[in-house]
């Protein structure tokens, strides 16, 4: 496929980074022509046209130069209606920038790899040169927190992909604690993946890489097994105490595969924060960060582009932990409100149908190969449940004012980590288009081993949603990822819906 | 509404080259040779996916056509050559179909041109279809109605040697044929595949039960790698003793319940009166056992000593925690070593960065960063640019390439087949889960999860089988001839009857399913590597699994080994909620996997 006259080729300096912002329908698609190029981390294979679309923003950097060509799809309604159709074009923004904070973040990584070499050295009984003996041996457990919208989570990727790069046979864990991320479930959930081959970058519908499906992908990342508890909700204000408990509950989960497999711990992990761990109201966010502190044994702490914030950890925590400030990169696109509505609406779509990005002209897919996740088609299922089929409960009260607002000497009628029961067949019940998380039915069947809250400390198995009710005949439909039998027979019920 | 049934394509499971003969339709239609000409075009031209309506109709055509021979072929290569790459495949299943069908005079027409419009597409489309066209290109070995090549030795010679061939330094030695593992790979799959589909058709079938489980194991040795040109030879030689011994025994009884899959993959017509066109050439120096075909028992089978050399190379050892560790011997030492000491290097590199986890050092410093992402790692993927140390044909970048092989051919196995999300894991299973270890059954992350995944299903499927304890004799003790072991009866509710688990009748003696498996391979491959692989991985602890079924316990098909597992397993009927509306997939999916029904339902009893 020569370079047509639609797309254009532009040559990168070394450091630089050539940085692109799409609108909704646009699609882009760039090809490594000549040089090395990475996109946050990931490697570039050469003359293979990588995919970028819905309303993705991204860059090419380059440590040692390149030259990258690029065709561009341009949304259909930003055509001029008295010209010849055209649908090629230039992605809204697009530019070259010579100032990234790629030199820190490369700093960065080759500090914790340090710490992972030594970890390893340590497990594995070496000697330890005289003047190491100083140093710790403990492996990296990154926490990154900054404020919205300063690349916490490029830094995370970059960081992983550079882990797995290294050729070390490195499997760091991925956690995403920030519940509209959407990392590899769904928005209002958070979880963990181990990470065995660089993230790719795509669409924002697939920030961290995507879950495990049953199509063939070529990278390992594209097919990640994530470990996931619902939270429910965009924001961590919402219900505090129920996050609190699922972040235990995560490096509960992370400590026992620790303790299973002790060499897995060398490669250390990577936690990605809502910026309400950064700002916001002080009590809650206190809480939060302690409380993730002391479940992930955090020791590296990277505070991205917020000296205020910088000081108050190391103050709090620079006797123990390394506070380390990490600069902002100035590609960082402000988003809005609706902007992570729409890209939640995609996430879920993408869910249960998969995602396909139409190709700008004259990049057949052919050539894209079994290694891009824009061309994933999936068959969701479409299922008739009795009432009786599934248990719906949820989290606490549908309102909830925070515990400071209420009158003084007044209890919650509801307590915030309660599981309340739906009956679907009441009006009103808030479960059309709901999305429900499924919870995994609990590892020990035995119900002398039940207890009254096991229902938050249940990890999802996966998500539906309900998009018809028949009362009368108590029967509900609801759209299930796939056709195999719905693995677990409790729901969660949030505060996200979704309609086709 | 939102499972559509799929499209029929023409292939899928390779099960083309057959359809039940329809009677010509009314002479209504009897074109002049131009009106032909255009019609058979336009009809061709229609053919833009793979479409099995199409292809039957094209094929029809052509059968009730046979005077426009010429015609007919002088389309279908215009057509070929003409169109873009992703319309190339369905035309080719066109000829395929034609040639298999009504194999005079179309095959002898086509051979004129078959090799180079083969070769010349194989370079023009994707990797995708290169599997496909290699699988079809296997199917042409015996494509022909007395079981020879399809379109003659010396076509198919040409065109595998185009496919298959190695570039490198042995290119420019003709003389000595190279063969490349993905060949080897591409036919034992291949083989696989028929054979699976033959036990499918007929599950009593144990020799191909046997055979299954012995290429299985051959697979794992050739993907573990380091397997010598000599050995792959052999290797070669052995698979298609072992197709040429499946294809005359291809009619199987009729399958017990209705098979949603298309009949038999390679059902020749009746082979009488077929006048063989070809005359039988010499064999090529490259396929020793090629060119002739007779029927021959099945085992054991002849061939030579290739396992004494596999012997030599690895031995295959089951680790007490199950998974597959392959002990490297002298030939593979060096490159491990290279291996450590370059991961020693890096460490060393790495602790010698003078740079700290402070803000003045990450801000302040220049990166020493390059090393380590390119320039130490020589290696690049050309599919998804991952690198690694090393040469291009290191041990790393070896593994890493039949990782993809494996996953395209898996894509290509899928087509059609439309995919889902999966349910996540459970928290045991991602404790557990280290590397991709523990996967979901059929998406394992490299070649040697995938072998041991296999093994696992093989072994419990093997397990699944029982045979019902003869009246009266529900007292008297009766052992398995190979392990010594007593057989221990169980009740089987669904029955109502006393079984032996994991036995099987053999030469009216009663084997373990799992020592039997073990003893054919052995035989099959005559030597003691195989004894090796019987001893360490197919009849491992069988005392304790006695055991097992000795409580009586109704998950005793698993292998003890196995952890309890809360995920899902692939085919997980039984757990939670049914579904209840439409499942237009389980029409193609539920013996997609190579489960012979009659097992699958014991398996699913349980």
């Amino acid at each position: 496929m020569a370079s047509s006259e639609a797309s254009r080729q532009w040559t990168l300096e070394p450091e630089t980074e050539y940085r692109f912002e799409l609108d909704p329908d646009a699609s882009l698609a760039i090809k490594l022509v000549h040089g090395n190029a990475e996109v946050f981390g990931a490697e570039l294979a050469a003359n293979r046209p990588y995919l970028f679309g819905q309303e993705c923003k991204a860059a090419i950097y380059t440590w040692q130069g390149c030259t990258i060509e690029m065709s561009c799809r341009r949304a259909q309604r930003f055509r001029s209606a008295y010209r010849r159709p055209n649908v090629t074009g230039h992605p809204s923004t697009e530019y070259v920038s010579e100032e990234t904070p790629m030199a820190s973040y490369a700093n960065v990584h080759n500090a914790l790899e340090k710490m992972r070499v030594r970890a390893l050295r340590h497990l594995r009984g070496s000697p330890v040169p005289p003047s190491e003996r100083v140093e710790s041996t403990e492996p990296p457990r990154v926490l990154v927190v900054g404020p919205e919208n300063s690349g916490k989570t490029t830094l995370c990727k970059i960081l992983t992909n550079y882990v797995v790069r290294t050729g070390q046979g490195w499997s760091p864990l991925l956690v995403n604690l920030d519940p509209s991320e959407g990392g590899w479930a769904a928005p209002g959930a958070i979880g963990v993946t181990p990470v065995h081959t660089p993230l790719p970058t795509s669409t924002p519908a697939s920030p961290l890489g995507t879950a495990a499906t049953s199509a063939p992908t070529a990278l390992s990342s594209n097919a990640l097994l994530p470990l996931a508890y619902w939270y429910g909700h965009a924001e961590t204000r919402r219900n505090p105490l129920l996050i609190e408990r699922i972040i235990r509950n995560l490096g509960e989960n992370v400590k026992d595969k620790y303790q299973a497999h002790p060499e897995a711990q060398v490669a250390g992990f990577i936690v990605d924060t809502p910026s309400s761990f950064a700002v916001g109201n002080n009590e809650d966010r206190q809480r939060l960060l302690k409380a993730t502190i002391d479940a992930f044994k955090i020791n590296v702490i990277l505070v991205v582009g917020h000296e205020k914030l910088n000081v108050e950890l190391q103050r709090a925590y620079g006797s123990s932990i390394s506070v380390v400030k990490v600069p902002k990169s100035g590609g960082v696109v402000e988003l809005d409100h609706l902007y992570r509505e729409r890209i939640h609406k995609f996430q879920l779509h993408t869910y249960f149908y998969g995602q396909v990005i139409q190709p700008p002209p004259g990049i057949t897919s052919a050539s894209l190969g079994s290694e891009t996740l824009s061309s994933i088609v999936l068959a969701p299922s479409s299922t008739i449940l009795n009432f009786g089929d599934l248990s719906i409960y949820r989290i606490g009260a549908e309102t909830m004012a925070p515990s400071s607002a209420l009158p003084i000497g007044a209890a919650r009628a509801v307590s915030e980590t309660q599981a309340v029961a739906i009956d679907p067949a009441q009006p009103g019940s808030g479960l059309l288009n709901a999305v429900l998380a499924i919870l995994a039915p609990p590892a020990n069947g035995d119900d002398a081993e039940r207890y009254d809250e096991e229902i938050l400390d249940l990890p999802i198995s996966g998500f539906v949603v309900v998009t018809k009710l028949d009362i009368p005949h108590r029967k509900m439909t609801i759209l299930a990822p796939n056709q195999g039998s719905i693995v677990g027979r409790t729901a969660v019920i949030g505060s996200y819906e979704w309609q086709e | 509404m939102y499972a559509q049934p799929p499209p029929q394509p023409y292939g899928g499971p390779y099960s083309h080259g057959y359809y039940p003969q329809q009677p010509p339709p009314p002479p209504a239609y009897n074109p002049d040779p131009a009106t032909f000409r255009r019609d058979y075009q336009n009809l061709l031209a229609e053919l833009k996916v793979n479409s099995r309506p199409i292809i039957q109709n094209l094929s029809m055509l052509a059968q009730d056509f046979t005077r426009y021979v010429d015609i007919v072929a002088q389309c279908i290569e215009v057509h070929i050559r003409r169109v873009p790459p992703w319309m190339k495949l369905p035309a080719f299943y066109v000829l395929d179909a034609v040639s298999k069908n009504v194999f005079d005079p179309y095959a002898r027409a086509f051979s004129a041109f078959v090799v180079p419009l083969f070769l010349e597409t194989y370079g023009q489309v994707d990797q995708q279809t290169r599997s496909k066209m290699e699988e079809m290109l296997l199917t042409w070995r015996s494509g022909s109605p007395t079981g020879s090549q399809l379109f003659g030795a010396q076509a198919q010679a040409a065109i595998e040697r185009g496919v298959w061939r190695t570039d490198g330094p042995s290119s420019s030695n003709p003389s000595q044929n190279q063969i490349s593992r993905a060949q080897v790979l591409s036919e034992l799959e291949y083989t696989l595949g028929q054979k699976e589909r033959a036990l499918q058709a007929n599950p009593a079938d144990t020799t191909s039960q046997n055979h299954i489980s012995v290429l299985h194991q051959l697979r794992k040795l050739v993907e573990a790698g380091g397997v010598s040109q000599e050995e792959l030879q052999q290797i070669l030689a052995q698979l298609r003793t072992l197709m040429r011994s499946v294809v005359p025994a291809a009619v199987p009884p009729p399958a017990p319940t209705p098979q949603p899959v298309a009949p038999l993959p390679i059902a020749a017509p009746a082979p009488v009166a077929w006048p063989n066109p070809y005359p039988q050439p010499p064999p090529a120096p490259m396929y020793p056992t090629y060119d002739t075909v007779k029927t021959e028992p099945p085992t054991p089978v002849p061939g030579p000593d290739i396992v004494g050399l596999m012997a030599k190379i690895r031995g295959v050892v089951k680790t007490e925690s199950g998974d597959i560790a392959v002990v490297d011997d002298a030939t593979k030492q060096p490159e491990s070593d290279l291996q450590r000491e370059a991961s020693r290097r890096y460490r060393d590199a790495i602790l010698a960065q003078d740079i700290k986890l402070t803000t003045a050092d990450i801000t302040r410093k220049r990166p020493g960063i390059t090393e380590f992402l390119y320039s130490r790692l020589t290696s690049k993927c050309k599919q998804c640019g991952l690198r690694f140390p090393g040469a291009d044909d290191g041990p790393e970048m070896t593994a890493h390439l039949d990782m993809h092989f494996a996953q395209n051919r898996k894509a290509n196995q899928n087509v059609g087949r439309g995919h889902s999300r999966s349910w996540f894991v459970g928290v045991e299973d991602w404790v557990q889960d280290v590397k991709g270890k523990g996967r979901e059954g059929d998406r394992p992350v490299n070649a040697k999860a995938a072998a041991a995944a296999a093994d696992a299903q093989r072994e419990k499927e093997l397990r699944a089988q029982y045979v019902v304890v003869p009246r009266g004799e529900e007292a008297t003790p009766v052992s398995c001839p190979v392990c010594k072991e007593q057989f221990k009866s169980e009740f089987l509710d669904e029955d109502e009857e006393w079984v032996w688990r994991n036995a099987v009748y053999k030469d009216d003696r009663v084997y373990h399913a799992t020592c039997q498996a073990g003893l054919l391979a052995q035989r099959l491959l005559r030597s003691d590597l195989a004894a090796s692989l019987r001893s360490h991985s197919s009849t491992p602890e069988i005392p304790l699994r006695s055991g097992k079924s000795v409580a009586g316990s109704s998950d005793n098909a698993a292998p003890s080994s196995q952890r309890t597992s809360v995920s899902p397993p692939p085919d997980s009927k039984l757990l939670g909620t049914k579904r209840k509306v439409d499942d237009t997939d389980a029409a193609i999916s539920p013996e997609a996997d190579g489960t012979p029904r009659s097992k699958k339902l014991a398996l699913e009893s349980e």
